[in-house]
């Protein structure tokens, strides 16, 4: 009897020593390839793109990529500043209907073909066309009445009316249209392995794990320093972190408590270099105003729930400090508006607000390497010293708004009717419920009884859009110019749009319509203030905070500065990231 | 025995259009449509963009039309598109299922080689201090959280020691332009990407696998037929040969448990070592109510699940002779319901 388990154990041996020789020569190669290796760089994602397809993709990580792949007519810098890229320039006829820009001459597919006014007609056309799908970009093209090309290097655009952000809208990658004339656009080939004009040529994509590209080396701009840059899927940001610690991936991001950690380690922040950036994003909580429920329908309820809540002490506890409160939508779109409120609080409190005068936002950059950790917060949101926290104000304005607290249940109710309503979060998002577990403790200390309902995306979007709900927790990443606030706000888009508050207010709808016509900034500006106003007073939406991203470079490499978008997501982006002199 | 075979194989298409009925049912029940999927992190769709796209991707048709669109296409073997991205049904699958398989053999093995003879050295010795040892240890191991036991592996093993890659599948030694990329190189560099999550995936059935072979083992080779069979001068390899059939009884039913699984994705051992497979595609297309996706794994697993079974009433007449006479009747599902009972007859061979 025992014959029969020496064979397993034999197989396992044998297992074993294969597996060990395996890893070995796995080892060995990469220590040979070492020296003369071209540069590579792996950048770390969470997700990968669903579609190269410049068109139909709107998923962050397939708009990474293709921002190295192909090229745009027009692009931003890192402070979110439109700049030259396909079009070399543009004008704007007298009567600010006719944006006309001229393309580059010279500019090549990966293929060889030229790239002309004909492919950014037909990119726009595919926009703007039903059938194919696209979500992202479709509401920004609606003003728009006609696309031409005159020439090869010419395309002339027309609005119905003046349209103040149209130049943004144009921030579009080109699509070859010689490929994709003709062909079934949801399954064209170019989808998995996309050519475009971009500094970087596609080289291969392995499904759920990394696509690689190559340098263009006929590309008409600077030529990147990198040969091969790899974007690796690594879905756990454990993971990820563990592979740029081995070594493998040269940048990635960190969650704020593995940064509260790393941190205080020497020998990380020697050999990383750390790149901290606030994403133009908010979370938000939306009060369903409408009248549906006996609660947000009042002004000053959502005023007073708004002043309950501790973003400040969020951020300072489970964020480490990343992140930034946001006082209003617009306070991040509005170049010098404050992000929290210059005024100081009420004196004379005690409690938990007495601590949270302290700076509201802690920088990050305590222990990173080489002075300040370049944060690229839009709003430059810090120095605030006020804090948007203010328990007794709440009190004060629901005592106002006849919610008076009832010493027997610990409650506040009016009519006889107890404050008790229920927040919708997103499960997957760990700052929604993780803020929605601290909210629900804050407002109970001032007899408001918060429940909280975990929901999936697509449940939750449809509870929104519905109007099923009493209030919710979401997050929204706005696009740079203050009009990207018109879905959130303009009552047009109740039911329809982004408006899940069923704010309805005929002010801010003109205000709205106006913004979006007025081309004069200084008067365009003076349009958003008085809605972030108007805003500040009817608080429709509760604006809670930016959390920031801590992303690690691997210090063989150098150049890269993040903006609001990450380290790609702008001009020069990708293309300033060189090995750091003295070489791998 | 081929008459038997194609009878199951007919009764097995009902089961599964019921299975796809019922599995389009809840997709179709969930809250919320695919269009949120593309609308991940929140960017704005006005009503107008919106109405057109559901037209588009036909989400206004009445769930039941769509179900009849679904299998039509289905019974031609058009899988559909994902309402996520275009792509075909068939390629995303295609793209996942084989890491998958590869990922779930490697871990049976793994269990297998670990399990068997554990339970072997268990059922021989029952109060062996070190057989009990083990078998304890593995039961402790057992309760450990996966990704807990990946991050520590890959910490420990990985990024300290550095003996085996930390994720991936390895197959970059194929497809990269820089270094060799030679066949040999290229299986060696995935199987060595294979240990770490084969290992979290057996990590949690060894503990339960041991116990379970031990019994079994019990069952099939009591003292008193083994002192029978060397009583009759049988040794070594001649002794194995004779209680092969009865020892294979019980493996056999194990993996036939184990078969289903092996198309089942273990979505946290994938995020942990960026493993492609099956695990994940199927929590996106969920969240993303993806009905294709879904609906293609779900039916790939009910199909599993049917075959696993047929394949061990098939397998077990021809290991246990008593069983052949049996096999015309009609009683397949409780035949194998039934076969715990069988290892204890077919214990002696007398």
């Amino acid at each position: 009897m025992n014959d029969p388990s020496a064979r397993p154990a034999m197989r396992r041996l044998a297992a074993v020593a294969l597996l060990a020789g395996a890893a070995l020569l796995g080892g060995a190669c990469r220590r040979a390839a070492a020296p003369a290796a071209p540069a590579r760089f792996v950048f770390s994602m969470q997700t990968e793109p669903t579609t190269l397809n410049f068109v139909t993709a709107t998923d962050a990580a397939s708009m990474l990529v293709e921002r190295l792949l192909s090229d745009f007519l027009v692009d931003h810098d890192r402070s979110l500043k439109i700049v030259p890229r396909l079009a070399e320039s543009w004008d704007w006829s007298a009567d600010h209907r006719t944006l006309t820009f001229h393309l580059r001459a010279g500019v090549r597919f990966h293929d060889g073909r030229p790239l002309t006014s004909d492919d950014v007609l037909f990119t726009y056309e595919r926009l703007i066309d039903p059938k194919s799908k696209a979500v992202g970009r479709l509401d920004s093209f609606l003003p728009v009445e006609s696309v031409t090309a005159p020439d090869a290097r010419t395309v002339v655009v027309r609005y119905r009316e003046p349209y103040a952000p149209a130049l943004r809208t144009w921030e579009i990658p080109i699509l070859p249209a010689h490929r994709y004339r003709g062909v079934d656009f949801e399954t064209a080939p170019e989808n998995r392995a996309p050519i475009g004009a971009g500094p970087y040529r596609f080289e291969a994509w392995d499904s759920g794990s990394r696509i690689v590209l190559r340098r263009n080396d006929d590309y008409w701009g600077e030529r990147p320093a990198i040969d091969e840059f790899v974007f690796r899927f690594q879905p756990s940001l454990d993971t990820s972190l563990l592979s740029l610690l081995a070594g493998e991936t040269d940048y990635t991001k960190i969650t704020a408590t593995a940064w509260g950690t790393r941190r205080q380690d020497p020998a990380f922040v020697s050999r990383y270099k750390v790149l901290t950036f606030t994403p133009l994003f908010f979370y938000y909580i939306a009060w369903r105003g409408d009248g549906s429920n006996p609660y947000f329908a009042d002004p000053l309820v959502r005023r007073a729930l708004g002043s309950a809540l501790d973003r400040e002490g969020y951020i300072r506890s489970v964020l480490q400090g990343l992140g930034s409160p946001v006082r209003d939508p617009l306070s991040l779109l509005l170049p010098g508006m404050p992000a929290v409120p210059a005024t100081p609080p009420i004196p004379g409190k005690s409690g938990p607000a007495a601590d949270a005068v302290a700076p509201a936002v802690p920088k990050a950059d305590a222990g990173a390497p080489a002075g300040p950790s370049a944060d690229a917060g839009p709003a430059g949101a810090a120095g605030a010293s006020a804090t948007l926290f203010d328990p007794d104000r709440a009190a004060q304005l629901l005592d106002e708004a006849g919610w008076r607290l009832d010493r027997r249940t610990g409650l506040r109710a009016r009519g006889g009717r107890p404050f008790r309503f229920t927040l919708l979060v997103f499960a997957g998002g760990e700052d929604h419920v993780q803020f929605a577990q601290v909210a629900q403790d804050t407002l109970r200390r001032i007899g408001v009884e918060m429940r909280v309902e975990k929901l999936d995306w697509p449940a939750l979007w449809s509870r929104l859009k519905s109007g099923q709900f009493e209030a919710a927790l979401s997050g929204t990443s706005p696009s740079p110019d203050p009009d990207s606030l018109y879905g959130m706000l303009h009552s047009s888009q109740i039911g329809g749009g982004q408006n899940y508050a069923a704010y309805r207010d005929a002010e801010v709808d003109r205000w709205l319509e106006e913004g979006r016509r007025e081309l004069d900034p200084a008067r365009r500006d003076a349009v958003y203030r008085r809605i972030a106003a108007r805003l500040d007073e009817a608080q429709p939406y509760t604006t809670l905070f930016s959390p920031s991203v801590v992303g690690v470079l691997n210090s063989h490499f150098e150049g890269a500065e993040p903006s609001p978008q990450g380290i790609l997501g702008h001009v020069p982006g990708a293309l300033a990231i060189r090995p750091a002199s003295g070489g791998r | 025995m081929a008459g038997y075979a194609a009878r199951r194989l007919l009764l097995a298409l009902p089961t599964l259009l019921g299975i796809s009925l019922l599995c389009f049912l809840i997709l179709s029940v969930l809250p919320g449509d695919p269009i949120a999927a593309r609308l991940e992190g929140g960017a704005p769709l006005s009503a107008e963009a919106e109405a057109r796209l559901r037209a588009e991707l036909r989400l206004d048709r009445p769930m039941m039309a769509r179900y009849a669109d679904w299998l039509a296409a289905a019974a031609r073997g058009d899988l559909g598109r994902s309402l996520r991205d275009g792509r075909p049904v068939s390629a995303i699958v295609g793209d996942a299922l084989p890491w998958t398989l590869l990922l779930n053999a490697a871990a049976v093995a793994a269990l297998y080689a670990v399990a068997l003879p554990l339970g072997l050295a268990q059922a021989r010795r029952p109060r062996s201090p070190a057989a009990r040892f083990a078998g304890a240890g593995l039961v402790a191991v057992s309760v450990v959280p996966p990704f807990v036991a990946a991050l520590t592996l890959q910490a420990i093993v990985s990024v300290r020691l550095g003996w085996l890659p930390l994720e991936g599948t390895g197959r970059d030694a194929v497809a990269s332009g820089f270094g060799p990329a030679t066949l040999p190189a290229s299986l060696l560099s995935v199987a060595a990407h294979l240990v770490l999550p084969a290992l979290c995936l057996a990590l949690a059935g060894w503990g339960f696998a041991a116990r379970y072979a031990r019994d079994a083992f019990v069952q099939a080779l009591p003292g008193s037929a083994v002192a029978a069979a060397r009583a009759r001068g049988l040794r070594g390899a001649a002794l194995l040969r004779h209680f092969a059939p009865a020892l294979a009884l019980p493996l056999v039913w194990l993996l036939g448990g184990l078969i289903p699984s092996l198309l089942a994705g273990s979505v946290v051992v994938e995020e942990a070592f960026s493993w492609p497979g099956i695990g994940r595609v199927m929590v996106q297309a969920v969240l993303g109510r993806d009905t294709p996706v879904a609906m293609a794994l779900l039916l790939l697993s009910g199909t599993a699940v049917l075959a696993a079974q047929l394949l061990i009433d098939l397998i077990y007449p021809a290991l246990d002779p008593r069983l052949r006479q049996r096999v015309p009747d009609r009683t397949s599902a409780a035949g194998a319901a039934g076969a715990p009972d069988r290892m204890h007859r077919a214990g002696g061979p007398a």
